[in-house]
């Protein structure tokens, strides 16, 4: 029975609880937006490279260069269609 | 067929370990396609006219239920893929359906949200942010709705046809899915909910 839970999995959805923990401490105490949107941002990235790491196995592979590399390649594209978007339609700049 | 044995299964053959790869490229375009609808959730999420805002609708609890639900689930398809490396048929088959009917708990929990917002009267042609937030979310669920019946069949065959580099190569892959629904649920759940709650 032991065998089919591994430690690094049990240990990654411990954290993983943990970090949604953390997450919901801006709902339950008052903070100012700016320190909210830091503890969100650092929450949902750090599970986000959890999930790749832990669960996703994406170093084990052979191709993990290539697998890395899209997946980075991925997230550079939409963080730029993020702020971008938020850039020329919300925020402005001077 | 030429197959590796120093490697798990799932990676034996060059098809195998090919069709991995690919689901990978997959999964950075859809990294993309959920970036486009995170950005104009950001945009349009001020623009809700005479309609309800975010803060007015969201509940937090459903919401916290489906991220446990998710995330157990994503806890459980990665013992399923470590069961099946042990070869242990009928423990990977366990954690399998219990990974759906967890998927099947949160899509229940989605479709009973989505009814609670169109009768506080924040149906999708409401205000450019009901727009915006039901698309975005609807997505992801349609992507859940999508994952349980592909993982049903891929369950199907596994009881049928036992491990084979096939049948191992496709349940790998279904978790590589799944995880990263798992994902995206976060960005949503951070986000969408507690940023519009805060």
């Amino acid at each position: 029975m032991k065998e089919l839970f591994p430690l690094k999995q049990v240990m990654g959805f411990v954290f993983s609880l943990v970090l949604t923990a953390v997450a919901l401490l801006v709902y339950f105490v008052d903070m100012s937006f700016a320190l909210g949107m830091t503890i969100l941002l650092v929450t949902a990235f750090v599970q986000a490279m959890l999930q790749l790491m832990v669960f996703m196995h994406a170093r084990e592979s052979e191709d993990s260069g290539l697998i890395l590399s899209n997946v980075y390649y991925g997230v550079f594209i939409a963080v730029v269609t993020v702020f971008g978007s938020l850039l020329a339609l919300i925020w402005g700049y001077m | 067929m030429k197959l590796d044995h120093s490697q798990p299964l799932e990676y034996s053959s060059e098809q195998g370990r090919l069709n991995i790869l690919g689901f990978w490229i997959f999964i950075g375009a859809e990294i993309m396609l959920f970036g486009t609808l995170f950005a104009s959730y950001f945009t349009l999420e001020g623009r809700h006219g005479s309609g309800p805002s975010g803060a007015e609708i969201f509940e937090l609890s459903p919401v916290l239920i489906e991220t446990i639900l998710l995330l157990t689930s994503s806890f459980t398809v990665g013992l399923a893929v470590h069961a099946m490396r042990l070869k242990n048929k009928k423990a990977m088959m366990t954690f399998f359906i219990i990974t759906l009917v967890l998927g099947a708990g949160f899509l229940s929990m989605e479709i009973y949200e989505f009814n609670h917002y169109i009768h506080e009267g924040a149906g999708i042609t409401v205000s450019a942010f009901t727009s915006a937030l039901l698309t975005t979310i609807g997505t992801h669920g349609l992507h859940v709705t999508l994952g349980l019946f592909w993982g049903l069949f891929i369950l199907i065959q596994v009881a049928k046809r036992g491990f084979t580099p096939e049948t191992a190569n496709k349940s790998f892959i279904f978790s590589l899915y799944w995880h990263f629904l798992d994902v995206v649920w976060i960005f949503i759940f951070s986000f969408i909910y507690l940023k519009g709650m805060m």
